[in-house]
């Protein structure tokens, strides 16, 4: 069930309703109930379910196995077999073709597999589970009911966030209560995701995709347009599906984690790092990172850990060069970044432009936001099945005749979807997502504001939804890793 | 120290507050959801509630009292269609007129009322003829008075009668809701449709094309543009076909001005090709028309609705070759003496005949070709649904069995 349907509207609406209806005692059942009827909505889940369960059980049994033995070797043992376990199915599903590939060219035999949505999510979460007792930050949940609900709590099984077991179990054992502003800042949520990924986010891919789809006839200001513009359309469409799953969890009421803290107002690349899909890269921190010794080590070192984790990351993302690529880019920029800090601070004492704060802000976050983007042509290649090489070498062409000529370029745009509704959408309301995301969280601020304010932004929000989303038009970006 | 419980009443006075207060905030985002759906059905663009675009342009301009140009090319099912559907219930015309092409110079002047709606269709069958009526007791417009212009296929049991144009699947509907006879009708599936409502992307899709539509011509969903307009000028001067406001048809001057000798041409060519009529092979009345004729007489009667039985005449040279070989068309020749009988039967107001030299007054200038006679020539054996109603009453209505039209070789006339 996509987040993006009415049917998922209608599901979410009587599962709240029932939900509130429901005596405590039974709220967690119902709603493990739910969710894996969420999960099992689509045919090809429905198949794959045995993983979903195997992986729920087997971390479960593990958690309460390490944290019952003091022995070490049989606390390595369950971590291995609970480790073992996710990463066999996530390797087996997502990666085994892959490496098979690589590893026998031709020759090798692929097999027909199709990984079972939310794979990498509740991997992750029942991965991190395990870990945290074996590192004994966390007391085992003796309650299966409850492990269960964690593992699969269907506002964030497919998109994320990846939750931390230590942050939503014990949400899951004190008794939600109807809170009219927990449900009306939830819904709010939902409603600002929902304009972010079917306004923002599905308008700009018509021109996105059709500029990496025939990437080849495309020249420079066309394929840059559509570069920077990618970070911002996958910006609105990943924030957006958390904004939903945050949202509709509140609305039953329980936070989870936040996934993105204004990307784009970083000044650093390493400060967008950190701001951009938190709930993977703090996981990637606390399990790869940390265990690697992070920063507390020899500084060649701290660089290896910091490119490996990237890698990593990029190989989360998918099983193709592509994403693999784009993670060491990212990896190779920040370590640029650090090599280059010392110089770049020393020239910026004598900076005359900088004398002007906002100038400096606003020079620092363009240049991140290109330096992310340029990084991300890797991603929106594998995304769009583009040729990397065809799109890093078209960049380079064709703008001495867009500077002769502009009013082309702005023609051919318009013409592969990037003018009139799309044009506003990015000039007005944009800027206005961006700049109240800029505040914190979206439903804290709207509770901020006074009534008449409100209620405009509501039916404003609502009208763009009705107007211009896009329906029916396509899945959430990272619904598919 | 532990805090006093709250009594029952402000538990429940709190809770009653809380339902009103999300209730209240719940009605003020209505609108928007209203809003989606009222344009959504209003717009329509893809006729789903409210017809194709194309029909419903000619319905609206008919229903304003305006002619409409571009005859030929209208869906005359589908207006008819529309036409009962979006009819206001407070002005249902008190007559109305079925049948094929034949039916279409029945205008108001001919029925003798201001009130009046001509819902032929060109080529209808039996199917049709049911079905327009259908459709008004469907909607709940019923007319108090039914001219039915009854064609001989009508009686004719066989393929060759039916129309393909007609809608055979709410004829199956009728037969089956009304009269009773089981044809496997099944119910559409209205959820589906209704869910259209609901959708935002259809709600765009009427966006879209109201705003395309609101400058300029008026197009279909596909951008073709919609060839039905008001008539303008006087409407007996048109090149084209016209319909009028009220249902009936204005043949174009040239079609008008045709000369004797110019119809008769056209009653030749025509009495070659009379087969071609939903008349191929019609040697024998059909029994379960006959039958069905009479019940959807009845069923009219239950409905409040008086029928008043029309046999338009056709060219007299036609009518002559079709004597000359009548062993050809013995079922055309007993269709009026089968409704003759019915109507004395039943008391069923009949006028008119198919041979047209027994009617008073006939001339061959009377007709626009073999098979369609003019607006004057119905005027001179129809005297208009009032007296027609008046002569019901009184039982005196003339002419049912004392003409006599003529059936065989040996009565017809030289050419």
């Amino acid at each position: 069930m996509d987040f993006n349907t009415l049917i998922f509207l209608g599901f979410f609406a009587g599962t709240a309703v029932v939900y509130y209806a429901l005596p405590k005692v039974l709220k967690p059942l119902f709603l493990l109930s739910a969710s894996y009827c969420f999960y099992l909505y689509k045919p090809e889940n429905a198949r794959l379910v045995t993983l979903l369960i195997s992986a729920t059980v087997i971390t479960w049994c593990s958690g309460l196995a390490i944290a019952a033995s003091r022995k070490l070797w049989v606390r390595r043992l369950f971590l291995c077999i609970a480790a073992l376990t996710c990463g066999g199915i996530l390797f087996f599903y997502k990666y085994f073709n892959f490496f098979n590939s690589v590893l026998w060219g031709e020759r090798a035999t692929l097999l027909d597999l199709s990984a079972p949505l939310g794979l990498s999510y509740f991997t992750f979460q029942s991965l991190s589970y395990t870990l945290d007792i074996y590192q004994k930050k966390l007391r085992p949940e003796k309650n299966f009911l409850y492990y269960a609900l964690f593992v699969s709590f269907f506002p964030c099984i497919f998109t994320g966030p990846i939750e931390r077991a230590g942050h939503l179990l014990p949400q899951f054992h004190r008794p939600r209560r109807f809170s009219y502003q927990g449900v009306s800042g939830g819904a709010f949520r939902m409603l600002w995701g929902y304009v972010k990924k079917m306004v923002i986010a599905d308008n700009l891919d018509v021109f996105i995709s059709a500029v990496y789809g025939s990437a080849n006839q495309m020249d420079g200001p066309m394929l840059a347009a559509a570069s920077l513009l990618f970070s911002l359309r996958l910006y609105m469409d990943f924030s957006g599906a958390c904004d939903i799953a945050i949202g509709s969890a509140r609305v039953l009421g329980y936070d989870l984690l936040e996934n993105f803290n204004a990307p784009f107002a970083a000044t650093t690349f390493a400060d967008l790092w950190r701001r951009w899909h938190m709930s993977l890269t703090g996981w990637f921190r606390d399990y790869i990172y940390f265990p690697l010794g992070g920063s507390r080590c020899a500084p060649t070192r701290h660089y290896a850990n910091l490119l490996l984790v990237f890698v990593v990351s990029g190989l989360w993302h998918g099983a193709a060069w592509g994403y693999l690529l784009w993670g060491l880019s990212c990896g190779l920029v920040q370590l640029i970044g650090r090599f280059t800090l010392p110089a770049r601070q020393r020239i910026a004492r004598h900076n005359l432009l900088y004398r002007s704060s906002l100038f400096q802000l606003w020079w620092q976050r363009s240049i991140v936001y290109i330096l992310f983007s340029l990084c991300f042509i890797f991603f929106a290649c594998a995304l769009y099945g583009a040729d990397t090489a065809v799109v890093y070498g078209g960049l380079l062409t064709g703008w001495a005749d867009f500077f002769r000529e502009p009013s082309l370029f702005a023609g051919t745009a318009a013409g592969l979807g990037l003018g009139g509704v799309t044009g506003l959408i990015l000039l007005l309301l944009t800027p206005i997502i961006l700049t109240v995301e800029g505040q914190g969280r979206v439903s804290d601020w709207i509770r901020r504001q006074n009534w008449a304010l409100r209620w405009t932004l509501y039916y404003g929000l609502a009208a763009a939804l009705l107007f211009f989303g896009a329906f029916g038009q396509s899945a959430f970006i990272y619904q598919q890793y | 120290m532990k805090r006093k419980k709250d009594s029952f009443g402000l538990r429940l006075a709190r809770r009653l507050f809380l339902g009103t207060k999300i209730l209240f905030k719940l009605a003020l985002l209505l609108p928007i959801p209203i809003f989606m759906v009222a344009f959504s059905y209003k717009v329509d663009r893809s006729g789903l509630f409210q017809g194709d675009l194309a029909p419903r342009q000619v319905v609206d301009l008919l229903l304003e009292g305006k002619d409409v140009t571009n005859f030929e090319q209208m869906d005359e099912r589908q207006i008819v269609r529309l036409y009962t559907q979006n009819l206001d219930p407070d002005n249902v015309p008190i007559a109305m007129g079925v049948g094929s092409s034949r039916v279409l110079q029945v205008t108001r002047e001919v029925a003798d009322t201001d009130s009046f709606f001509n819902l032929g269709v060109t080529g209808a069958d039996v199917r049709d003829v049911m079905t327009s009526y259908y459709l008004c007791v469907k909607e709940g417009k019923i007319p108090q008075v039914l001219i039915w212009s009854v064609d001989p296929w009508v009686l004719y049991g066989s393929e060759a009668a039916l129309d393909s144009r007609a809608d055979s699947e709410l004829y199956n509907e009728f037969l089956q809701q009304v009269l009773g006879i089981d044809t496997g009708y099944e119910e559409p599936d209205q959820v589906e449709l209704w869910k259209a409502l609901a959708d935002p992307a259809y709600f765009q899709g009427n966006m879209e094309y109201y705003f395309r539509n609101r400058q300029g011509a008026l197009t279909d969903d596909s951008g073709q543009l919609i060839p039905f307009t008001e008539v303008q000028g006087d409407p007996y001067q048109q090149s084209a076909t016209i319909k009028r406001s009220d249902g009936s048809v204005l043949y174009d001057v040239a079609f008008r001005s045709h000369t004797s000798d110019q119809i008769l041409s056209d009653a030749i060519a025509q009495s070659e090709t009379f087969n071609s009529l939903h008349m191929e092979g019609f040697t024998e009345l059909g029994e379960t028309e006959c039958r069905a004729f009479d019940a959807f007489i009845r069923y009219a009667e239950t409905q409040g609705t008086r029928v008043i039985l029309l046999l338009t005449p056709f060219h007299p040279f036609l009518y002559d070759t079709l004597l000359s070989r009548a062993e050809n068309y013995s079922g055309f020749f007993q269709v009026e003496n089968w409704i003759r009988q019915y109507a004395e039967d039943t008391g069923t107001p009949l006028y008119g005949s198919y041979d047209p030299l027994i009617l008073d007054g006939i001339k061959e200038s009377d007709f626009y070709d073999g098979v369609h006679c003019t607006s004057e020539a119905l005027e001179k054996f129809f005297p208009g649904i009032w007296q027609a109603l008046e002569e019901a009453y009184k039982g005196i209505t003339p002419h049912v069995l004392s003409l006599k039209n003529r059936t065989t070789a040996a009565e017809r006339i030289s050419w």
